[in-house]
């Protein structure tokens, strides 16, 4: 027998992040499935991605079961801002630019009190790299400040097209700033047609209702797709002519 | 950066890859990078020299090819390429488009060398 060389090509033809993206739905079917609605608050940083998340338990008052992990490079400075009203874990990463579903797992494993109705993830402060991980969340909210400037949906597009919420933060400053709403609107709008968005300022509590409301409303939306689905999976699985 | 991460996990899928068709070598790596994908093609490049040191292969190269950003119309059916991100189809005006290419970092190919039996 003699042994001999070819040179084959495979064909693979599959997204690098396919695997991660994988858990990351298995993980978001989990959430689902203990009916807690995950948010994955991204943002660059200072925008006051902690601030909104304070000025939001402050607005439930404890009306929801809601748990945060929360991400930075060094020290567990956010964690301590919000400890006084949430269950809060840190994730540290040591320099890595954003967060990845195995590090939310580790520290969702260290949170206590659960499961949550909500849990928010709060990302490392980047526009670029949190764009393109997964970490099984329903909903991703970029946060951008006034004080940013009202051109930034255009410079960073994967971040604006793979969010679902914008939330123009800051708004009390925007007598003294040169931001238009209007045109941060418009512009994140040609990148993400579907995008909605809320001004906020979290010093004043203003639009803060508007902010609660609409997660409560994604939540109660995803609760009830959850149930129809298993309701459509419950009938598909009965004899014919019970159906 | 996270291209350095993205790189590596690269590196690992090819891995297994090679493992599964009892590769002795690995010859080329082609990656497809489109202007959505989250990554820079230097960047990638820069870090795929830097770990292929480390990994099985030292003489693997890597080819980038480009792809641009491609969308289908729901509203008129026809595909456009978008060059400045503006969600707006070419042909009608459309916004309710859906990306056919150039959002992803794709492995594409492995080019190989297999011990055949003969």
């Amino acid at each position: 027998m003699v042994s001999d060389m070819t040179v084959q090509t495979i064909s693979v033809n599959q997204d690098v992040l396919a695997a991660k993206k994988q858990r990351a739905t298995e993980q978001r079917e989990r959430f689902t499935a203990q009916g807690t609605f995950v948010v994955n608050l991204v943002s660059s940083p200072g925008a006051g991605k902690t601030s909104l998340l304070q000025a939001t338990a402050k607005h439930w008052a404890g009306r929801f079961q809601t748990g945060v992990l929360v991400g930075d490079l060094a020290t567990d400075r956010d964690a301590e801002r919000l400890r006084p009203w949430f269950p809060v874990e840190q994730l540290t990463t040591g320099g890595a630019c954003h967060l990845e579903l195995s590090l939310v797992q580790q520290g969702l494993s260290r949170l206590p009190q659960q499961p949550y109705e909500f849990l928010f993830i709060e990302n490392i402060g980047n526009l670029v790299c949190p764009a393109s991980h997964d970490l099984g969340e329903h909903l991703r909210v970029v946060v951008l400040s006034t004080t940013e400037g009202d051109d930034k949906p255009g410079k960073y597009p994967k971040m604006f097209r793979t969010s679902q919420l914008m939330v123009i933060s800051k708004c009390d400053l925007l007598p003294y700033v040169p931001f238009k709403v209007d045109a941060a609107i418009k512009d994140a709008r040609l990148i993400q047609p579907d995008m909605f968005s809320i001004q906020t300022s979290a010093v004043h509590d203003e639009g803060l209702n508007d902010w609660c409301l609409f997660l409560e409303n994604a939540r109660t939306e995803m609760l009830s797709s959850r149930d129809s689905a298993a309701a459509r999976n419950i009938t598909a699985e009965l004899p014919s002519e019970l159906r | 950066m996270h291209e350095e991460s993205l790189v590596r996990s690269l590196l690992h899928q090819v891995e297994e890859l090679a493992r599964q068709h009892h590769a002795t070598e690995v010859e080329d790596i082609e990656v497809e990078i489109g202007p959505l994908s989250g990554v820079e093609s230097l960047l990638v490049q820069e870090a795929f020299e830097r770990l292929k040191d480390g990994c099985k292969w030292p003489n693997c190269t890597l080819t980038i090819t480009p792809v641009g950003l491609m969308v289908f119309c729901n509203q008129c059916s026809e595909e456009s390429e978008l060059f400045d991100f503006q969600f707006i189809c070419t042909h009608c005006g459309s916004t309710s488009l859906r990306i056919l290419s150039g959002d992803a970092f794709r492995l594409l190919n492995v080019r190989m060398q297999i011990e055949s039996a003969g």
